[in-house]
Parts: structure tokens; C-alpha cells; sequence
């Protein structure tokens, strides 16, 4: 293989250096929306491109938990009758992912509301015409040394942040991930997604850090109990519930 | 009470329970009626350890990892790990219930079998009473209240009952499991760890597996009492101790069988006959959600007995 150029051997991989082994559980980097905090910006609302009136009319209509536009009491976030979450919100909440590579997939596992998710990698292509769902339908591939995963096939239900930016049918997600070395991924988002957006949506790459000792947690999102967390914990209004059960 | 407050305690329990069981042989278990189509089932494979041997082939080249991490503390011997072993190690796959449940035709739904469930305890009875299942003798229309009407996550032994495909992967260390109804996905952790001493209660619990023999036995604890163990509405207290025997009889047929020792709830360990998985090579599991508006429309319009009318016009 190096007869050619005399050099030492290479890695194993022909590809380039950076491993191909994507598997672990991974916390983003403290590098949110507000210092110290993770997530909520690998889809990155500060390049959001202008909304198509669709879209426009979609994000009038949220009505988040955070962000500028959360009016207390008013909060109208499927998480909060504990709708599925999907792909690209998923990817953007502060909790850990798994990833575990197996032959011909990808699997994540995501420690908010338990969710898995296979990226098909035996070479197959995207569906003609899927079924709206909330995860989507995906494929992966490596390009180099990054795994280029697409989606499509989204239901509208789901928002693509938890600041109520919305996420059409016509949604192709594109995830790129690169493992720049032992303990660091990184992941660069682009929406493409014309019913709501006028151009791309290109996020920044946000890193995430292995985290070798964790695993992921049992966490259901349970309507009663998320009732609970949201009148007390998660809502700006903060209101305590009538029924105090233990 | 017979909480679990350590290991040792835990393989005490089980052993007890097998000793209860009389050295639980599941398909030599002897007052299990069968359904009708088990004896034709039996009839359709009747040369399992053939087939066996010929899968385990398939299993040592695909899972030698695996299994040599299992061995890796024996010393090396030339015969195989296990002489005993005639069945396949590898559960991976789509599998799906063959159609011998409640009713004719039907799948699933007696992974759990009601007919065998023990006397109730004064807590299990309450619990019971206090269910208003969506089907089975006890249910009534309009005062339905399982769980699974606010789309609450299902768990064992209720989401092995339920009459829709999972899939098996294993990986060192561990195996998944991927149920088709309600997306739920269960890790049973295969790398030797002993059951937690004081598990936070969760809907699925903590599971631990290991081969005994060619038996897959996954043990779990750490339950929560939120969920129901079947459609009926029969309860799953905290003190759960549910253990899965999984056997691949030959490539196409995975056998399960369920028991389940809850002393809050039951007066005695509630041992099921073994239940048949059959493969489907070509299912993929899809993506089905339980989703508050969708299952309020759906439950009202098809599946409550009363079949009222959709409350949410659009």
C-alpha cells in the first residue's frame, strides 16, 4: 500500500486518519445558548434563514417554554402533552446520546424520552415516498472521514428547536458527523426544508465530548408526571399544581 | 417482605423460585394446557436439534466475539464452551408472536397468561379491582382507564404480551430489544454485572441476561407499579421480580416463557407456558408512537368496547 510514496504505513483506514467508530455516549460541550449551558444550539437559531409565510405562520403559532417569544400559561409545545421528540430537536436538547454502530446501521439512543433511531447504512436510498413520521427515514454514509446521514419522510407536528421554528414534510435534514479525535464528535446540521425556509438553514458544528463512564438513563416523558415537572420546574410562570400527590 | 438487598440475596430468591418451579424445564412443564396450535407447531418442527446444530454454526462465526468474551475466564479447552449446547446463541432477529393467543388467530396476549396468573394479595387485588381494562371480563365501556390511554410508556412483561413484532440485537455486553408498540427500546446488560442493590423504579427496570445453557434467561427488577403486566388490568408492583427464558428452537422459532415472582402482588410465582416467536426476516420495525390526539381519536373510535363517537372533530 505505501510502496508508492515510501512512507510508513498508514492507519487501517484508507480514508484518512480520524476514526470511522462513532460509538459511545456523548454530552454536547458547555457552549449553549447561555454560558456553561449545553445544547440547544446545534440547530442554531441565530442562522435561521427568513421564513417562507408558511413558515412564518407556524412559528406565529408556537408557543414555547423558552425564548423570547414563551409567554407564561400559554405554552403550547407538543413536549408538554409529550408528543415524540425527533430529529433535528432531538439532536438539540442538552442531554446525552448513544451511538452504537452495528453491521449495516446506526443506531442512536437518546436519553430524552428514551428514543432510538436507526440510520440505515447497507447502501439502500431514500424512499420515494414515506410515511410523514416523527423520526423521519434515514440513511448513512461515510463520505471521508465524515457520516453523512440524510432524513426525510418528517411529519410537521414536531418543531425543529424548542423555540417553536417549525419543521414541514418537505424537511431533508443533513447531519454530518466527524470524530475529530478520541473524545470529541462533532456535528454540523443543515435543514433543507422550502415550506418553511427560503434558503438552507446551515448551523454552525457543535462538539460533544465521549463520555465513557455514563449510560443512558431511563427517562419517559409520562404525561401525568411531566404535568407535575412543567407546572413546577419548566414553565416561566412557575405555578405550583392544585393536587399535591406525593 | 422480600426486598432485594443484595446480590447474593437475588441469586438466593432465583433459585428459590426455581426450586418452587421444580427446576423449571419449560417444555417439560406438566400442567400447562396447550394451545391448539402448539401441537402442530411441535409437528411443523419436529427435528430442533437438527436445526440447531446447523444454526450454532451460523452463531459461532457471527458472534464469536461475543461469545468468547462470555468464555474468556475459562481456560482453553478444544471441545466448544458449551457441549451441551445445541441450539443457536444468536436471538437476533424480527420476531413476531405466532397467531396461538386468546382467540383464535390472534397473536399475543398470552406471553402472560391470565389463567395461570396466582391468588391475589389484599394490594393486588385492590389494584385489580381498581383496573378498567379496555377488554377481557372485567372491562366496562366509558370508565376505561389503562394506562396506555394517555400514552404512558409500556414496559415488561405487558410489551412482550402484546400482539406486535420486536427485534433482537446483540452486541458484546449487551442485548436490545426494539418493540414495534410504542417505540420502546430495553437494554439487557450481558457483561457479567450483578442486578442493582436499590434501583430507582422505572417502567422497564434493570435487566441482567446470561446463558444457561441454550437458555437466554434475563432477570429484572427496579420496576416501577405505574404499569399493568397485561391487558387485564393485572398489577406490577415495585417488588417485581420478572424473569424471560428465551430458547431459539430452531432458526425461525424463538420460545419465551414468563415468570413473574411479585409477592406484593401475587400469592405465588405466576409461571406462563412458553410462548413461540416466529422469524420475519424481511420486517423492518417501524415507527409507531403512542401520541395523546391520535390515541384519544383512535380509542374512541375503535378501540373501546363502546365504540363512542371521536370527541376532537377536526
Amino acid at each position: 500500500m505505501s510502496a508508492q510514496t515510501g512512507k510508513p504505513a498508514k492507519t487501517q483506514d484508507a480514508d484518512g486518519p480520524l476514526s470511522h467508530d462513532l460509538s459511545g455516549v456523548w454530552m454536547q460541550y458547555p457552549q449553549g445558548d447561555l454560558p456553561g449551558t449545553p445544547g440547544m444550539n446545534t440547530v442554531n437559531e441565530r442562522y435561521r434563514p427568513p421564513l417562507t409565510p408558511w413558515g412564518q405562520a407556524r412559528l406565529d403559532s408556537a408557543r414555547p417554554l423558552v425564548g423570547p417569544k414563551a409567554v407564561p400559561g400559554e405554552e403550547n409545545s407538543p413536549t408538554l402533552r409529550c408528543d415524540p421528540d425527533g430529529p433535528p430537536k432531538l439532536l438539540n436538547h442538552p442531554n446525552p446520546f448513544e451511538i452504537v454502530q452495528i453491521p449495516g446501521r446506526m443506531l442512536m439512543f437518546f436519553e430524552e424520552q428514551h428514543i432510538w433511531r436507526t440510520i440505515w447504512a447497507d447502501g439502500r436510498p431514500l424512499p420515494k415516498d414515506p410515511d410523514p413520521s416523527y423520526l423521519g427515514y434515514a440513511v448513512g454514509k461515510w463520505e471521508g472521514d465524515t457520516f453523512v446521514v440524510e432524513t426525510i419522510g418528517f411529519n410537521d407536528k414536531d418543531w425543529a428547536d424548542a423555540y417553536g421554528d417549525p419543521r414541514s414534510e418537505q424537511t431533508h435534514l443533513t447531519e454530518r458527523y466527524r470524530r475529530l479525535n478520541h473524545d470529541t464528535l462533532e456535528l454540523q446540521v443543515t435543514i433543507d426544508d422550502p415550506k418553511s425556509y427560503t434558503k438552507p438553514w446551515v448551523s454552525p458544528p457543535k462538539l460533544h465530548k465521549l463520555e465513557p463512564g455514563w449510560e443512558i438513563a431511563e427517562w419517559f416523558c409520562a404525561v401525568e408526571e411531566d404535568k407535575a415537572y412543567d407546572d413546577v420546574v419548566r414553565k416561566p410562570a412557575g405555578v405550583a399544581p392544585e393536587s399535591n400527590k406525593k | 417482605m422480600r426486598e432485594v438487598k443484595d446480590v447474593k440475596e437475588v441469586e438466593e430468591k432465583i433459585a428459590r423460585v426455581r426450586l418452587r418451579l421444580g427446576g423449571l424445564s419449560v417444555p417439560q412443564l406438566p400442567l400447562l394446557p396447550q394451545p391448539p396450535s402448539f401441537p402442530f407447531l411441535r409437528r411443523r418442527f419436529p427435528d430442533i436439534r437438527l436445526a440447531g446444530a446447523c444454526a450454532l454454526i451460523g452463531v459461532v462465526l457471527a458472534f464469536a466475539p461475543l461469545h468468547s468474551a462470555q468464555t474468556s475466564m475459562q481456560p482453553e479447552t478444544p471441545k466448544p464452551p458449551d457441549a451441551s449446547s445445541q441450539l443457536s446463541h444468536d436471538l437476533s432477529g424480527v420476531w413476531m408472536q405466532y397467531p396461538d393467543g386468546p382467540a383464535p388467530g390472534v397473536p399475543g396476549m398470552n406471553a402472560v397468561d391470565e389463567r395461570f396468573r396466582p391468588p391475589f394479595t389484599p394490594w393486588g387485588q385492590a389494584r385489580f379491582d381498581a383496573a378498567k381494562p379496555m377488554q377481557g371480563p372485567t372491562a366496562v365501556a366509558g370508565q376505561e382507564n389503562a394506562p396506555t390511554l394517555h400514552c404512558d410508556p409500556d414496559g415488561p412483561p405487558r410489551v412482550l404480551n402484546l400482539p406486535n413484532p420486536f427485534e433482537i440485537i446483540q452486541i458484546p455486553g449487551r442485548v436490545f430489544m426494539f418493540f414495534e408498540l410504542g417505540h420502546v427500546w430495553r437494554t439487557i446488560w450481558t457483561d457479567g454485572r450483578a442486578l442493582p442493590k436499590d434501583p430507582d423504579p422505572s417502567w422497564l427496570g434493570y435487566s441482567v441476561g446470561k446463558w444457561e445453557g441454550d437458555t437466554f434467561v434475563v432477570d429484572t427488577i427496579g420496576f416501577n407499579d405505574k404499569l399493568w403486566v397485561d391487558v387485564y388490568g393485572s398489577p406490577r408492583s415495585d417488588q417485581m421480580h420478572l424473569t424471560e427464558r428465551y430458547r431459539r428452537l430452531n432458526h425461525d422459532t424463538l420460545e419465551l416463557q414468563i415468570t413473574m415472582d411479585d409477592p406484593k402482588a401475587y400469592t405465588k410465582v405466576w409461571a406462563n407456558p412458553p410462548k413461540l416467536h416466529k422469524l420475519e426476516p424481511a420486517w423492518e420495525i417501524a415507527e409507531w408512537f403512542c401520541v395523546i390526539e391520535e390515541e384519544n381519536a383512535y380509542s374512541d373510535t375503535i378501540r373501546k368496547p363502546a365504540g363512542g363517537i371521536s370527541t376532537s372533530p377536526k
